[in-house]
C-alpha cells in the first residue's frame, strides 16, 4: 500500500516536472533523448494549447516509435539499483512509463549487485528469466545471447527513435554486429586522481609521460608518501594499471592479438606492463599488503584521505563517491589527470589516447520469448523513459555522464570535465579486461593480477597462464 | 472366548493399520523434503556432470565421462582438495583439543564459571558472513587490529599482511575457523561430561584420585565416543567448507585458499561451466563420503561401558 501511494506521488511530481520542462523550453539537459527539434515544438504547442490536456499526453507523443499494445501486460524487470542515487532515478523512469501506459505494469525488482549475476544464471536455467534485465555487455552478455535469453534488437533500433548514443556505447551493447543492449548507465573512464595539496607541498607537476610519473613517484617516496593508493583484493583494481601500461605501450594491437591468440599475453607490451608494475611494487610505490586491501570498504580512498598516498588510478565513479564522502575536502584537494604517455612507444607511432573504461556502465537486455508487443514496449521504456531528459538530469546531478552525444558539454565538476574530455577524445575505448574477456579467462586474469602485485609470478608466467586459458576457451568455441 | 479373541485380533489389525497410516502421514513431509532437497539434487548433480552445459542454455550436450576425465587431471581441483585436507587436519588438531580443554575447565569450575560458558559460546552464534567481515577488518593491513598493535609496540607504522599473501592467508583462515567452531565442540564436550555418572567421579575421589587423574584415566576414556563423533563432524565440515572463505578471500590470493566448494561455485556460477561445476560437486560428494567412511572404519571406538 505504502509503495502504491509513493508511486502515485512520484508519478504526479514527475508529470509536473515534465510539464515544467516543456514550458521552460531548453531545460538543463539539452540533448533531448532522441527527440528532434520538431518534437520539442509539438510538445510545447501541446503544453501551451491546453495544459490540463497535456498532463494526460504521453512524453513520447510525436516520436517515431512503435504503437504499443492497449491490452494489459506485465514486464518483469531486474536491475541492481538497490541504493541511492540509482534507485530513485530508475524508479522514477518506470513510474513515468507506467503513467503514460497505464495498461502496462512494470514489476521492477532490485537485486543485490554482489549476487546479481549468479541470480540471473539461476533464473535463466530454471525458466524464470526476467523480461528485461541489466547486464554489463561483454562476455556474459554474449553467453546470454547464445543461450537465447537476449533478443537481437538491431531492427527496432534502426527503425525507431532512440537517444543519440555514442558509438562506443552501442558497440559495447552489441555482439557480432547485433545490437542486444540499450545503454542506460553512464560512461566510466579511468584516470589518476591525485592530491593537489601534496603535489604543491612537494613542488610536483602533473606528469604527462611515464618517465615523469616515475619521477613523481620517486620524489613522493622520498617524502615518505606512498605514491599509489591501490586496494587489490578484488584484482580488477590492479588490472587498471596493467591494462593502461599495455595500452600505452601498444595501443589496442597486442591485446586484440592476444584475444584471438594470434598474438600472446606474453608479448612485449604485456611484459613491459608486468615488469613496470613489479618494479613499482619493489620500490614501494604501492601500499603494503596491497592484495588484502579492499575498495569495497573504501580502503584505497582512506589512504588518499589520510595523506599516506598521493595518487589513485580508478574509475571515474570515484569522483562522485569521494565528493559524497566530503564535498569540501574533495573540491579543495582532489585533481585528476589522464594516464601518462609512453614517449618511447609514441615515437614509434603507437596511439597514446586509448582509454580504459566502459562506455555504458549498464545496459538493458531483453528476453521477450518472441512476444513482439512486449519487446516493443520494453524498447520504448528503455529508450524513452530511461535516457529521457528527467532521467539524464538526475544522472548528471549524481556525477554520472550519460553515454549520449552532447552531454560532455554539460559537465560542471572540474574533475569530471577532465575525465569526460579524455573519454570523448579517446581514439578507442578498451573495455575492462575482466568484463571483456570470456568468464573463464577473466578468472585467470584476475588471479594473475594478485600474483603480479604479490610478486609471486612474473610477466612471462602470467602471460602463459592467460594464454592457456584463452586457448582453452577458443577451442571450446 | 473365541469370539473375544477374534475381536482382539481385529482390534490389533485396526490399530496396526492406524499406526501405519499415522506413521506415513507424519513421515511424509520429512521424506518428501529429503527427497526434493537432498536426494534429487544429488542425483541430478551426477546427471548434469555428464553434460557440457553453460547453466542457462536450453540445449546441453551429453559428453559422457569427459568432465570426469578433466576432473581427475585438474590441478586446480586437487590443489583445492589439498587445502581442504590442510584445513581438516588443523581443524581437528585445534578445535577439538581446545574445545575439550575449555569444557574440562568449565566442568571443574561448576556454576561459578557460567559467565565464561556464555562468553565463549558467542562466536558460534554469529553467522559466518558476519565473522568473515569482522575478521577482514581485524586482519586488514590498514587499521586492522594486528597491524595497529604491531605499530604500537614497535613505535612506527608496521603492516602485517595476513590475508594478502600465501600461505599466510590459509593459516589466517584456519585460525578464524577455529575461533568460530571451538565453542561448538566445547558445548559438545560439556554435554559429554554431563553424561558421565557423578557416582563414578565420587568413587574416584573416594579412592584417592586427584582431579587430574580423574580426567586422564576416567573422563577422557569415557569421552571416547564423543571424540570420534566430534572428529567426524569436524572432518566433514572442513571438507565441504564454503561461506567463511568465500566472504573473506574468495579463494585468493592466487587460489591459495581455494577450496573444493569455492572452486565449484566459481565454475558453475561465474564461468558458465555448470556441467564441469557439477562434476566437481559430485567429486566432492564422493571424496567426502569416502574419507568419512574410512575414518569411521579406522577409528571404531568400542562402546564398552
Amino acid at each position: 500500500m505504502k509503495k502504491k501511494v509513493l508511486s502515485i506521488f512520484l508519478a504526479s511530481v514527475l508529470s509536473a516536472s515534465i510539464l515544467a520542462g516543456c514550458a521552460g523550453g531548453g531545460s538543463a539537459a539539452a540533448p533531448a533523448a532522441g527527440g528532434s527539434d520538431a518534437t520539442e515544438t509539438t510538445k510545447e504547442e501541446a503544453a501551451s494549447a491546453d495544459t490540463a490536456e497535456a498532463s494526460t499526453g504521453k512524453q513520447t507523443d510525436g516520436k517515431n516509435l512503435p504503437e504499443l499494445t492497449t491490452e494489459d501486460m506485465t514486464i518483469l524487470l531486474w536491475d541492481i539499483a538497490t541504493e541511492e542515487p540509482g534507485r530513485p532515478t530508475q524508479e522514477a523512469a518506470v513510474a513515468r512509463f507506467m503513467k503514460d501506459y497505464p495498461n502496462i505494469h512494470v514489476e521492477q525488482i532490485h537485486q543485490q549487485n554482489d549476487n546479481y549475476k549468479q541470480q540471473l544464471v539461476v533464473a535463466m536455467s530454471s525458466g524464470q528469466c526476467p523480461d528485461m534485465y541489466v547486464s554489463w555487455g561483454g562476455g556474459p552478455m554474449a553467453e546470454y545471447y547464445k543461450s537465447g535469453f537476449a533478443d537481437d534488437i538491431t531492427d527496432l533500433y534502426n527503425t525507431y527513435d532512440h537517444p543519440d548514443f555514442i558509438d562506443a556505447a552501442i558497440a559495447q551493447g552489441s555482439y557480432k554486429d547485433k545490437i542486444l543492449g540499450i545503454p542506460f548507465g553512464s560512461l566510466s573512464g579511468c584516470d589518476i586522481f591525485y592530491n593537489k595539496t601534496i603535489f604543491k607541498e612537494n613542488g610536483l607537476e602533473v606528469p604527462t609521460t611515464l618517465d615523469e610519473l616515475e619521477d613523481v613517484c620517486a620524489k613522493l617516496k622520498e617524502a615518505g608518501i606512498t605514491p599509489f593508493a591501490l586496494a587489490n583484493a578484488p584484482k580488477w583494481t590492479g588490472s587498471m594499471y596493467y591494462m593502461y601500461l599495455v595500452a600505452r605501450h601498444s595501443g589496442n594491437d597486442e591485446f586484440d592479438a592476444a584475444y584471438t591468440q594470434e598474438g600472446s599475453f606474453g608479448s612485449e607490451a604485456f611484459l613491459f606492463a608486468s615488469d613496470k608494475i613489479q618494479d613499482w611494487v619493489k620500490k614501494g610505490y604501492f601500499p603494503d599488503g596491497v592484495n588484502s586491501l579492499s575498495p569495497d570498504d573504501g580502503q584505497d580512498k582512506q589512504l588518499l584521505y589520510d595523506g599516506s598516498c598521493a595518487m589513485m588510478l580508478h574509475g571515474s565513479w570515484m569522483a562522485g563517491s569521494m565528493s559524497s564522502d566530503n564535498a569540501e575536502w574533495y573540491q579543495e584537494n582532489i585533481g585528476v589527470f589522464r594516464f601518462p604517455e609512453d614517449s618511447e612507444a609514441k615515437a614509434k607511432g603507437v596511439p597514446q589516447d586509448v582509454e580504459i573504461g566502459t562506455a555504458i556502465g549498464n545496459c538493458f537486455n531483453f528476453n521477450s520469448k518472441g512476444d513482439q508487443a512486449k519487446l516493443e514496449a520494453m524498447y520504448v521504456l528503455a529508450t524513452q523513459y530511461y535516457n529521457d531528459d528527467t532521467y539524464n538530469q538526475m544522472q548528471m546531478d549524481s556525477f554520472q555522464t550519460p553515454s549520449i552525444k552532447g552531454f560532455e558539454e554539460q559537465v560542471t565538476d572540474p574533475n569530471m570535465k577532465v575525465i569526460t574530455d579524455v573519454f570523448f577524445n579517446a581514439s578507442n575505448v578498451q573495455l575492462w579486461y575482466d568484463q571483456y574477456l570470456p568468464a573463464s579467462v577473466t578468472e585467470v586474469h584476475k588471479n594473475s593480477m594478485s600474483a603480479l602485485f604479490g610478486l609471486e609470478k612474473d610477466g612471462a608466467e602470467i602471460g602463459a597462464d592467460q594464454d592457456a586459458a584463452m586457448k582453452a576457451e577458443l577451442a571450446e568455441e | 472366548m473365541a469370539e473375544k479373541k477374534k475381536n482382539n485380533s481385529s482390534l490389533e489389525k485396526v490399530r496396526g493399520k492406524r499406526v501405519a497410516v499415522a506413521a506415513t502421514v507424519f513421515l511424509f513431509p520429512a521424506l518428501f523434503l529429503i527427497a526434493v532437497y537432498f536426494i534429487y539434487p544429488v542425483i541430478d548433480t551426477f546427471v548434469i556432470s555428464g553434460y557440457k552445459w553453460n547453466g542457462i542454455s536450453s540445449d546441453r550436450t551429453f559428453i559422457g565421462l569427459q568432465n570426469w576425465v578433466t576432473l581427475i587431471h585438474d590441478k586446480n581441483f586437487w590443489d583445492a582438495f589439498g587445502h581442504n585436507v590442510v584445513i581438516m587436519v588443523f581443524s581437528i588438531l585445534l578445535q577439538i583439543p581446545i574445545g575439550m580443554l575449555l569444557a574440562t575447565f568449565l566442568d571443574a569450575g561448576g556454576r561459578k564459571y557460567n559467565i565464561f560458558k556464555v562468553i565463549w559460546f558467542l562466536p558460534y552464534l554469529m553467522s559466518s558472513v558476519a565473522i568473515a567481515f569482522l575478521f577482514t577488518y581485524a586482519l586488514a593491513t590498514n587499521g586492522g587490529i594486528f597491524s595497529s598493535l604491531a605499530s604500537l609496540i614497535q613505535g612506527k607504522k608496521v603492516t602485517i599482511d595476513l590475508l594478502g599473501r600465501s600461505p599466510h592467508a590459509l593459516f589466517a583462515v584456519i585460525g578464524v575457523m577455529a575461533w568460530q567452531y571451538t565453542p561448538f565442540y566445547m558445548v559438545y564436550f560439556i554435554a559429554g561430561y554431563g553424561n558421565i555418572d557423578t557416582t563414578i567421579y565420587e568413587a574416584a575421589i573416594i579412592d584417592g584420585a586427584t582431579r587430574g587423574q580423574y580426567v586422564r584415566h576416567i573422563a577422557i576414556p569415557l569421552l571416547g565416543p564423543i571424540f570420534k563423533t566430534a572428529c567426524t563432524m569436524s572432518l566433514i565440515g572442513s571438507l565441504k567448507y564454503f561461506d567463511l572463505i568465500w566472504n573473506m578471500t574468495q579463494g585468493g590470493p592466487v587460489n591459495s585458499t581455494e577450496l573444493m566448494a569455492t572452486y565449484m561455485y566459481k565454475l558453475s556460477f561465474q564461468q558458465f561451466n555448470m556441467g564441469y561445476g557439477s562434476a566437481v560437486a559430485a567429486g566432492m560428494f564422493i571424496l567426502i563420503t569416502f574419507i568419512a567412511l574410512l575414518f569411521q572404519k579406522i577409528f571404531v571406538v568400542k562402546e564398552d561401558y
